[in-house]
């Protein structure tokens, strides 16, 4: 019953005149930074942050906010239309999404991707309201060993995002590992694997590496080959998802969702495991699972919910202990405190207004969002049209700015050069880059949390099955290892490599 | 090729001095980047980010602030000198393990030579804290504990060669006992680790304090000269017997060779913003009281604590080994 | 080349070579963390997680190499079979000629070639649609960073941009 007055009271404030104007601003600069790959939301809050200081802690705070959920909603776009992630949680979209795209059926995967957000981010800000405190033990359950089993898990999840053998996508998820760890070493400082280059020494950037394997590769395999390309042009039947379509994707959707937001809990890589967990989960679900890599639509349907839920879930550390998950988040918190208000245990009990007004107004600004990117996917849908050989360049001419903009460095795009043909001869021998990509993201977490659960064990290796939530997790790791070994397991795999020789 | 080359020289010299006299009247023109070497949401992060929010205003251009988090504070700093072009745009913070580090062990920065200081702004207050549900009720307990379990104490840090972790060890020796040191990237990291009592202690900079105030984390001791006004029955460390003081005092640098035009405008507002009310707010949240240098006092301070830190350093045995 | 897509220990088995780059990589990993120092399982240092990543990539590199020699697999042939590689290949190349550009020339002047390059290399554009598409889509882009987004592009020493 309190819950439901707070919530009143919240909507009260969401839906002053000033602060859902604020709200609409906040989720269109969001859109559009989320559909620009390479421009993220961080760049768009830091600028954006000194505008709100004008105005109340609400208002500014909902914007913020704005920005960044708005921008998980277009994160999508490319990925489907062009096979370029706007960021690493949507790499597992591109494996789908943009086969389904060449199918003609890119409405379906973009709507599907906007109700599936919709649904999802609804979901979290349901669950934010009503279990908020109570889920704060969650994020702080994860020491060193539990996240150093968990990204054990996530790197295992992986072998189920590929098609051909197990063998190679481990091998690439080793190879993700040791680019993830170019750099300055997190504990000691020291340098490695830098070969002496200074550009090399903050390490690779997520950016070039997605940009080059996903989007200059894919265009370097299409120009190859005459007949596959035309398939983009084929007729645009539907805009939007039909009654099969939903009755795929419903369970992924929910499935999706629940796990998402336990995951965003997570402070670290919880969205981008999130997502992949969510499509291996689907696949192994799934009775025809030779369909995924091939344009199936639950593959869209789910990853996109898990990774908005995860938006959600985000909050709730830093909202209920003052601990960012991410650097989004860190900025939050910056715009909270410049605001004179201190995110932390006492947060919700002092400002009750503050804390329910924006959970209302993120209610709202998903409903905006549903709003403004339906009509949108008709104008996606319409780019495709444009012919291969001028859509092409174009491509290039955006991956080059998108990376040189996520870190104005003309050294990114070498990299990005780099990685694209390294990609083009990777998949030309089936190689395939996603197994890839999630170990470099995870890689870093993996190595730094295994020293310290080392450290504080005294080197004692029990400690990863001793500790319950790390012995699930490392539990179901082997299960999955080794379940394609068993027979009824084999079957499924091979169904799949058949797929892929044909 | 000569030909060329020189027709190219007079182009870019023709160019620079055009770009240059331009440069230092425009200045700032752009944003400027400020890399904090700690993960967002610590006590660094959020103070930074008044200052740079307040200096942002002087100086006409938004301060973005960049977490490089890692090496104790030193992978933004390294990484500055390594990548920035010295034209006042990408700045960092310089926390004392930048001075501390090359004296431990081989690093890619030389303190001395590398950078440009330009101003000294504050300090921190430290303190240990323990999980609310912990068996330490005291400082006292946990030496009794640490005594019957040698290295069985384990303590959160933001970084090894930390002054947490360095003087963490000072007391460890003064008490005669042995702890084992678990090095995060920061204090929302140390934070989570102590809450979730995956550590049983967390030494580190008053990003604690929300969860002190809220009674979820238990502060055991201060390692300011005098007792905290927020925490008056908290004891420091000089009336718990250790004879130190611990404040990190920290300010802001960018990479060699910067143009002391752009040092003096940089300077003059990060001064400034020191007077600001709402910096000062900020800052008195996490018990930092503002320590003014200018950038000569800021520079003949940067010797002082390398020389007093390499005394520390050799009476601990991690000095780094002289090839 | 031969007729056949699946060989089993010949230098054109592309599976073969796969594993051979694989294990080449593994081993300099495993030089590269023992050169950084392993340090002890208590305190486990620089190179320890390098060094057994290392590992487990000659691990797999050797079953790719095994499975290769004893199954077979597609000769390089037969994976660029249908294909018209000049393309790529000349993709690559004017990306390449960019990179060295870009830097000296600036963002204006490289993309702008760059984009004629493309349009004309791939499937020629016909030049009354090649050019202005080569020049607006560049200039557009730049104007609206430059002016709205207030994110500056590399000038190059000529300044122009």
């Amino acid at each position: 019953m309190e819950t439901l007055l707070n919530v009143g009271h919240g909507f009260g404030i969401a839906l002053l005149p000033i602060n859902l104007l604020y709200c609409f601003i906040g989720v269109f600069v969001g859109t559009l930074v989320g559909v620009l790959p390479g421009i993220g939301p961080i760049s768009a809050m830091s600028l954006l942050l000194p505008i709100t200081l004008s105005g109340t802690p609400e208002s500014g705070i909902i914007m913020m906010a704005g920005i960044y959920y708005g921008s998980m909603y277009g994160g999508s776009t490319t990925s489907i239309l062009v096979n370029i992630p706007g960021e690493a949680a949507s790499v597992v979209t591109c494996i789908d999404g943009h086969q389904m795209a060449k199918q003609g059926r890119a409405g379906p995967a973009l709507g599907i991707s906007a109700l599936g957000s919709f649904i999802a981010g609804t979901f979290a800000l349901i669950a934010l309201m009503l279990v908020a405190p109570s889920l704060a033990s969650v994020a702080i359950a994860f020491g060193p060993a539990e996240y150093f089993s968990l990204m054990v898990l996530g790197l295992v999840v992986l072998t189920f995002l590929t098609q051909g053998s197990m063998a190679k996508a481990l091998l690439m998820a080793c190879i993700g590992i040791v680019l993830g760890l170019i750099g300055l070493d997190s504990i000691t400082a020291q340098p490695r694997l830098t070969f002496g280059r200074l550009e090399l020494i903050d390490g690779i950037g997520l950016v070039p590496v997605v940009m080059g394997l996903f989007g200059i590769a894919e265009v370097l395999i299409n120009t190859e080959q005459l007949i596959k390309r035309d398939v983009i042009n084929a007729k645009i039947t539907q805009l939007l998802p039909n009654k099969a379509d939903w009755k795929a994707s419903a369970g992924p959707i929910g499935r999706g969702t629940i796990l998402g937001f336990f995951l965003g809990i997570l402070p670290g890589g919880g969205s981008v495991i999130s997502s992949f967990a969510s499509y291996a989960l689907e696949k192994r679900l799934s009775k025809t699972p030779e369909r995924f890599g091939n344009g199936a639509i639950e593959g869209v349907a789910g990853p996109e919910a898990a990774n908005n839920a995860a938006a959600g879930g985000a909050f709730i550390p830093l909202m209920t202990l003052g601990i960012p998950p991410n650097v989004v988040m860190a900025l939050l918190l910056g715009a909270f405190v410049v605001h004179g208000v201190q995110p932390g245990p006492l947060m919700i009990t002092q400002n009750p207004g503050l804390f329910w007004g924006i959970v209302a107004s993120m209610y709202i600004g998903n409903v905006m969002l549903l709003v403004l990117n339906l009509p949108l996917i008709g104008m996606w849908v319409q780019l495709l049209k444009l012919p291969y050989n001028i859509l092409f360049p174009l491509i290039i001419l955006f991956t080059i700015i998108g990376v040189y903009c996520s870190s104005n460095n003309v050294f990114d795009v070498y990299v990005m050069i780099a990685f694209g043909v390294i990609g083009y001869f990777m998949r030309k021998i089936g190689y395939e880059p996603a197994p890839l990509v999630l170990a470099f993201v995870l890689g870093p977490m993996l190595e730094n949390n295994l020293r310290k659960s080392l450290i504080l064990s005294q080197g004692d290796l029990w400690t990863f099955v001793e500790r319950p939530i790390s012995a699930v997790c490392l539990a179901i790791a082997v299960v999955l290892l080794v379940g394609p070994l068993l027979p009824s397991f084999r079957k499924k795999r091979e169904l799949v490599a058949l797929e892929e020789g044909a | 090729m000569f030909r060329r080359n020189r027709l190219m020289i007079a182009f870019a010299a023709v160019g620079m001095l055009m770009s240059a006299s331009a440069g230092a009247q425009e200045y700032p023109t752009k944003p400027i980047t400020l890399i904090v070497p700690w993960p967002a949401g610590g006590s660094t992060d959020i103070s930074m980010r008044a200052i740079a929010e307040s200096a942002s205003k002087i100086l006409g251009q938004p301060v973005t602030i960049d977490n490089k988090a890692g090496g104790s504070g030193t992978v933004g700093p390294a990484t500055m000198v390594a990548a920035g072009k010295p034209d006042g745009y990408t700045i960092a913070q310089i926390p004392i393990t930048v001075f501390r580090l090359p004296l431990m062990q081989e690093v890619s920065w030389d303190p001395a030579k590398d950078f440009s200081y330009i101003v000294h702004l504050t300090g921190y207050t430290f303190g240990v804290t323990t999980s609310a549900e912990s068996q330490f009720k005291t400082w006292k307990d946990v030496v009794d504990f640490a005594k019957a379990n040698p290295g069985k104490v384990t303590y959160a840090t933001p970084g090894a060669g930390t002054s947490l972790h360095i003087g963490m060890e000072q007391i460890a020796t003064l008490a005669g006992i042995k702890l084992t040191q678990v090095p995060f990237k920061g204090g929302a990291e140390t934070n989570a680790a102590v809450l979730g009592q995956h550590t049983m202690l967390q030494a580190d900079s008053t990003g604690w304090r929300p969860l002190v105030d809220a009674g979820k984390l238990r502060l055991l001791m201060v390692w300011t000269s005098a007792r905290s006004p927020n925490f008056p029955n908290v004891p420091t460390l000089k009336e718990l017997g250790y004879p130190m003081v611990y404040d990190s005092p920290f300010g802001i640098a960018g990479p060699k060779g910067m143009d002391p035009k752009i040092v003096a405008k940089l300077h003059d507002a990060f001064k400034k913003a020191l007077d600001d009310p709402a910096v000062i707010a900020t800052l008195a949240k996490f018990d930092m009281v503002p320590n003014y240098k200018n950038t000569e006092d800021y520079k003949k301070f940067v010797t002082e604590v390398t020389n007093s830190e390499l005394k520390v350093i050799e009476t601990l045995g991690l000095a780094k080994k002289k090839n | 080349m031969t007729d056949q897509t699946n060989v089993k220990l010949r230098l054109n088995n592309s599976e073969l070579w796969g594993g051979l780059i694989g294990l080449a990589l593994g081993a300099f990993v495993v030089w590269s963390g023992l050169k950084l120092r392993l340090g002890t399982i208590n305190d486990p240092g620089s190179g320890f997680v390098l060094f057994y990543t290392g590992l487990l990539m000659c691990v797999f590199a050797v079953t790719i190499i095994v499975a290769a020699a004893t199954e077979g697999g597609p000769t390089f042939g037969s994976r660029w079979k249908d294909a018209r590689w000049t393309k790529p290949l000349l993709v690559i190349a004017s990306l390449i000629a960019f990179s060295f550009a870009l830097n000296p020339l600036g963002f204006l002047l490289s993309t702008i070639p760059l984009m004629l390059l493309l349009l004309r290399l791939i499937d020629p554009v016909r030049w009354s649609l090649a050019i202005p598409i080569a020049l607006l889509a560049p200039l557009g882009v730049w104007w609206v960073l430059k002016r709205l987004l207030l994110i500056q592009l590399p000038s190059g020493i000529l300044e122009i941009g």
